[in-house]
């Protein structure tokens, strides 16, 4: 009941302007992603027995499995797994099954195939998942009920697992104790075969494979098939088949020259000779993984210049193997997914322009469709994919593909015409950076140039610049009309928003980022997040390892540094192409001759400042933290953080004066051993230090989230129950600080006419200390990331934007909640009610209203960034890491701009009303005004 | 499903750890089938939370869970769930008989209260205890827009103010005319005899002669008694 009321209480008092419902979905984009899908554990299944459309299945690379709806490409579901480090993660189901199966670390979890939700859990401690297949069929049957799962275990003890398909209980476990490395498992109707590397103290690896039995799990057969003298590696082994009613496992030697191939369960191994024309540089093979279809199979050859594949068939009574046909080498890039129907087996061709449909029996193509030109795999390649083929009378009638393409984008061909493209490469993004819109930066170049000519060329110069304007006018006054109507009849102009040109109110702002892979790209955050241009850094610098990058943008272009690059990379922002270096100079910071830049940095957990440029690197300040506590985050004020009044007034009119340093640094550093933790308040110009305070009970494994802003910071903990604390939960602390408590009083500075805030040390000669006001709130999650909203003049009241991980959300807590001066056990008098003051209560409940992500569930938020736009009352959010969100606040609503609340017709109305009120008045009062004459 | 959460359960289990689960009942506010996949419960204590996903029976299955103290909290899009203290002992479950048992004790708790000051109990017993989860109330993101509606424009004080005074203006004299000859001088009279306490002073025909118009085209009014008593002086002229 307390919680309804403080509920109720907490929307009471916070008249935060929320999101419009008919602005939601339209102002803001979120893209939600699961990253670059792995190939063996990407499918289509339908989500239940009987159901009539299918769903793509699929698990990541960073370990997110999702289930993608083949017709737009919309995520149904997804579980992410945060916790879990990048490495193998599996996913599996078996064909008329409700569930998907997976594995990832040590956890294997069943999940209902049409929602998302857990059937089951369980986790081996200590162990690794390194393979799942699902028991297809027993003694020859196919399953009717929840099929089994067979998991490979290693890490902590080697062995096989069959886990019951209703309870994820084991049935049995097979130990293997005789060391060698699990590689994979495999089953047939009768057997499952258990397949390892056994690894002698010389040359290569044997595949060792192991047979056991399905009932009981115990050993029938063991025998090592000689392949050290090509496994060298485990990447040469190229195939495991997985529930085929033959299993095959393949291999090739390191110089792809040969291939290998093995019928599991029997000794005999085929050995076929690869294409010689062009070295290999890659083979895949690619079986079908049905237990009714034919056992036949592909192997594609990639050569640097094209590719080749050769089809396979396997006589199961013989146990031989025979090549069937081979599909002649295109000088393109593709790749090959392979579908079945009934027992029937496709191979289905996908390049570059166009997708082919081949049986597996003959090599007439059913079916040939050459792709239309798409934005989103321009210059890219086909990497993997997955296909569900029609086939009627012989020809393929209808054909779609799910394909990763090299530029990271996941898109779906439905026959010629790309049904959907999902840019799964962005789930990766390390770092990001707002840059201005390719207009506002041709025209500061243009002017940049203007400025740098004598006087008459200049002049010259604009004149011809303005009769280049001229061109667009006629378009321009064309779409007058239209743009009015539009905007009169209350048509949303969704279409000008699309059109990049039309920012009349600064909306409109690239997003450049950067992702782990080494990919850089631009989103216009205005237009719904569209991808501007998606480039790979690696053709600028084709011999570094990008794995840390960092962006900084400067006017045109962005500058991308990374610890593998020797010198920064400069990339214009309107194109993405590399910037000339001539041009692409770093502007030097504002610093006028007299004055010295200090900059600082973290090392051996101490926080150094040095002089730039200065003669020594000898630190001009040094700051650590008390002995035996860790420096675990620093965070300095925005260099861009207009401030629009010095003072806060008061409900008395008198003013309280704000302490502005432009060089605040709020440190953190945490104590494990003692719990605490302490926040010191720096002055990154002098290193003096302002302000500490120290907190016990934290627990300092979780994360502690600060920011700092014009003259408040905030930071959030998490309380650590081990020392019985008072309470429970997590808490937000916000301070102010002032120059003086007291009001109208500057404190020392008030009698100097001349000091400054930039320099407290030089001032008096004492550190100027700020007077500090903090209140502390409980909250009701953990917070992962804080950040403040950014307006142009910073009139606009500020809105404390937070992260919070476990409801996948964003909230935008107002600066007038988390004021420090709320008056505490007692009620606001007058003049605190005037300032907007309300009573102190322990507990700021997240109104839902705050919710700027209100109901797209971002998850992953790694950082989350905020810019100014082009009118004051609005800032902009761009939040990433998994998933991409952006949108725009308005914390003190959208005062300076019609919103679409504005009914523009019923203003015309009364206008038009008001002139015939006016033409119809206007006659009567003449007569009265000629008749008064008259009279007097 | 139970059966399998506890069995699975059992296969983890060691001495001091308990396993329980938190349900979500069917209420009026909320049909826990429609629940989105991502809704998830924590229990925090120390170091990080436990975290248990939504089951197809609507559950979130904790299993071994060490003795503590913990805060439960189940985490949802669009649903607010009150938050719950949950215990989790060993204790002899006969005194004295050296047999350990653990014990999963569960409350209501309030956020930013001492962590003593329990609510109503939600459930305790042994392990595989169930623990109701229930919502409080829905959250709802969005701000209604206030359209332009000529009813709330009516409804304003002044506008109904500024009617009324038009009504008075323009009905009055309608009304004096319909009256019959008699009344309308007995009117006449007690106007002037100041029954109506407006005889003495002269605001009344002030306000009835109101020149309205003229007052519009921004003449300035120099005094009300040259005005009010030209028109006599005219007539006398005339």
């Amino acid at each position: 009941m307390r919680l309804h009321a403080a509920l109720t209480l907490a929307a009471c008092l916070a008249p935060a302007a929320a999101i419009f419902e008919d602005d939601a979905y339209h102002i803001d984009f979120h893209y939600a992603l699961l990253g670059l899908p792995k190939h063996e554990a990407t499918f289509f299944q339908k989500p239940y027995a009987g159901s009539k459309a299918s769903l793509l299945y699929s698990i990541s690379q960073n370990q997110t499995i999702g289930a993608i709806n083949p017709k737009d490409g919309a995520l149904v579901w997804r579980q992410h797994f945060s916790t879990e480090p990048h490495g193998q993660g599996h996913l599996r189901s078996g064909s008329e099954q409700d569930t998907v199966i997976s594995a990832v670390g040590d956890r294997i979890a069943a999940w209902s195939s049409s929602d998302g939700r857990l059937v089951w859990e369980t986790s081996v401690k200590g162990a690794v998942v390194e393979d799942l297949e699902i028991l297809e069929q027993e003694d020859g049957m196919t399953i009717n009920e929840a099929k089994d799962a067979i998991v490979l275990l290693s890490g902590g003890s080697h062995g096989v697992k069959r886990l019951d398909g209703k309870t994820g209980l084991a049935k049995w476990t097979f130990e293997d104790s005789s060391g060698d490395t699990p590689f994979q498992v495999s089953t047939s109707p009768t057997t499952i075969y258990y397949i390892s590397l056994h690894s002698p103290l010389l040359g290569g690896s044997k595949l060792k494979v192991t047979s056991l039995s399905p009932i009981t799990g115990k050993k029938v057969d063991q025998y090592t098939l000689s392949s050290d003298a090509e496994i060298t590696a485990r990447s040469n082994i190229l195939f495991a088949g997985a529930n085929t009613a033959a299993p095959l496992l393949a291999w090739t030697d390191k110089a792809h020259k040969v291939l290998k191939v093995n019928i599991i369960g029997t000794k005999s191994v085929a050995s076929f000779n690869t294409p010689g024309d062009d070295a290999v540089e890659k083979i895949v093979l690619h079986a079908p993984n049905h237990v009714n279809s034919l056992p036949h199979f592909l192997v594609e050859y990639q050569t640097a210049v094209g590719h080749s594949a050769e089809v396979y068939h396997v006589d199961l009574k013989k146990s031989t193997i025979s090549k069937a046909y081979s599909l002649p080498e295109l000088k393109n890039t593709g790749t090959f997914t392979t579908s079945t129907s009934d027992a029937n087996v496709y191979f289905t061709r996908v390049t570059e322009d166009e997708v082919a449909v081949f049986s597996s029996t003959s090599h007439g193509i059913l079916g040939r469709w050459a792709l239309k030109h798409s934005l989103a795999t321009a210059g890219a390649h086909p990497v993997h994919g997955v296909s569900e083929v029609v086939v009627k009378a012989g020809t393929a009638s209808a054909v779609r593909s799910a394909i990763l393409y090299s530029n990271g984008q996941w898109v779906l061909h439905r026959n010629d015409e790309l049904a959907w493209s999902r840019p799964e490469f962005l789930s990766g993004t390390v770092s990001a950076v707002w840059a201005g819109l390719p207009e506002e930066e041709a025209l500061a170049q243009a002017l940049e140039e203007e400025g740098n000519r004598n006087l008459v060329s200049a002049y010259i110069h604009r004149v011809q610049r303005h009769i280049q304007d001229l061109m667009y006018f006629p378009a321009w006054a064309q779409s007058i009309p239209t743009r009015l109507l539009g905007s009169v009849f209350g048509k949303s102009n969704e279409d000008a928003i699309k059109d990049v040109k039309l920012d009349t109110f600064g909306f409109h702002k690239l997003v450049v980022v950067a992702t782990e892979k080494g990919r850089l790209a631009a989103l216009d955050v205005g237009s719904r997040g569209k991808i501007l241009w998606n480039i790979d850094l690696h053709q600028f610098a084709p011999d570094a390892t990008l794995q840390s990058l960092s962006l900084k943008a400067h006017r045109g272009h962005v500058e991308v540094k990374d610890s593998s690059l020797k010198a920064p990379l400069f990339i214009n922002s309107t194109t993405g192409s590399l910037a000339a270096h001539q041009k692409a100079k770093t502007p030097l910071p504002a610093v006028s001759g007299a004055e010295k830049l200090v900059s600082f940095a973290l090392v051996d957990d101490t926080l150094k400042g040095f002089l730039e440029g200065g003669p020594t690197s000898e630190p001009v300040w040094s700051f650590s933290p008390a002995p035996g506590e860790r420096i675990v985050k620093y965070t300095a004020r925005p260099l861009q953080d207009p401030v629009a009044s010095i003072g806060k007034v008061l409900g008395d009119r008198r003013v309280l004066y704000k302490y502005l340093n432009p060089n605040l640094v709020l440190v953190t550093a945490v104590q494990d051993s003692t719990r605490t933790a302490s926040i010191y308040l720096l002055d990154s110009a002098s290193g003096q230090l302002l302000h500490t305070i120290s907190h016990s009970d934290v627990d300092t494994s979780r994360p502690i989230p600060s920011t700092i802003s014009e003259h408040w910071f905030v930071y959030s903990l998490t309380t650590d129950a081990k020392a019985g604390a008072l309470s429970r939960g997590y808490q937000l602390i916000v301070s102010d600080l002032y120059e003086s408590p007291l009001p109208d009083d500057r404190g020392p500075l008030g009698a100097t006419s001349n000091s400054s805030t930039v320099q407290p040390s030089s001032s008096t000669g004492d550190v100027i200390k700020p007077y500090v006001l903090s209140q502390s709130y409980q909250i009701p999650a953990e917070i992962s990331h804080m950040t403040v909203t950014q307006t142009r003049q910073g009139i606009t009241s500020r809105e404390l934007l937070v992260t919070v991980p476990s409801i996948n959300s964003i909230i935008g807590i107002p600066r007038q909640i988390i004021d420090p001066r709320r008056p505490i056990g007692r009620d606001t008098n007058a003049q605190e009610k005037e300032e907007g003051l309300v009573p102190y209560t322990p507990v700021i409940n997240w109104d839902p209203k705050w919710h700027i992500t209100h109901k797209y569930e971002v998850i992953g938020v790694q950082d989350v960034i905020t810019s100014e736009s082009g009118i004051e009352s609005t800032s902009l959010v761009f939040a990433y890491g998994l998933d991409i969100f952006g949108t725009r606040v308005a914390p003190s609503f959208a005062f300076d701009i019609l919103g679409k609340g504005f009914n523009k017709i019923s203003m015309l109305l009364t206008v038009v009303a008001l002139f015939g009120g006016v033409i119809f008045v206007a006659p009567l009062v003449r007569r009265k005004q000629i008749n008064s004459l008259w009279t007097t | 499903m139970q059966l399998s959460i506890s069995t699975l359960a059992s296969l983890a289990s060691t001495a001091s750890a308990a396993r329980f689960l938190l349900q979500v009942p069917p209420t009026g506010l909320l049909n826990p089938s429609t629940l989105p996949s991502t809704t998830h419960a924590t229990l925090q204590s120390s170091g990080p939370p436990i975290d248990a996903y939504l089951t197809r029976s609507n559950t979130f299955s904790f299993a071994n869970v060490s003795a503590g103290s913990y805060l439960a909290t189940v985490h949802c899009r669009d649903y607010v769930f009150e938050p719950l203290r949950i215990d989790v002992s060993v204790e002899e479950a006969v005194e004295g008989s050296g047999e350990k048992k653990e014990v999963v004790r569960a409350w209501q708790t309030f956020l930013g209260n001492e962590w003593d000051n329990k609510g109503e109990s939600r459930g305790e017993g042994g392990n595989g205890l169930v623990v109701e989860a229930r919502p409080v109330g829905t959250k709802f993101f969005y701000q209604e827009r206030s359209g332009f509606s000529p009813m709330s424009f009516l409804k304003n004080p002044m506008i109904l103010m500024a009617v009324v005074s038009m009504g008075l203006m323009f009905g009055m004299p309608k009304l004096m005319e319909n009256m019959d000859p008699e009344m309308k001088e007995e009117f006449e009279e007690m106007q002037k005899t100041g029954v109506l306490g407006s005889g003495t002073t002269n605001t009344a025909s002030q306000i009835q002669n109101f020149d309205l118009a003229s007052w519009m085209a921004g003449k300035t009014d120099t005094g009300s008694t040259p005005r009010g008593q030209s028109p006599a002086g005219q007539a006398k002229k005339r």
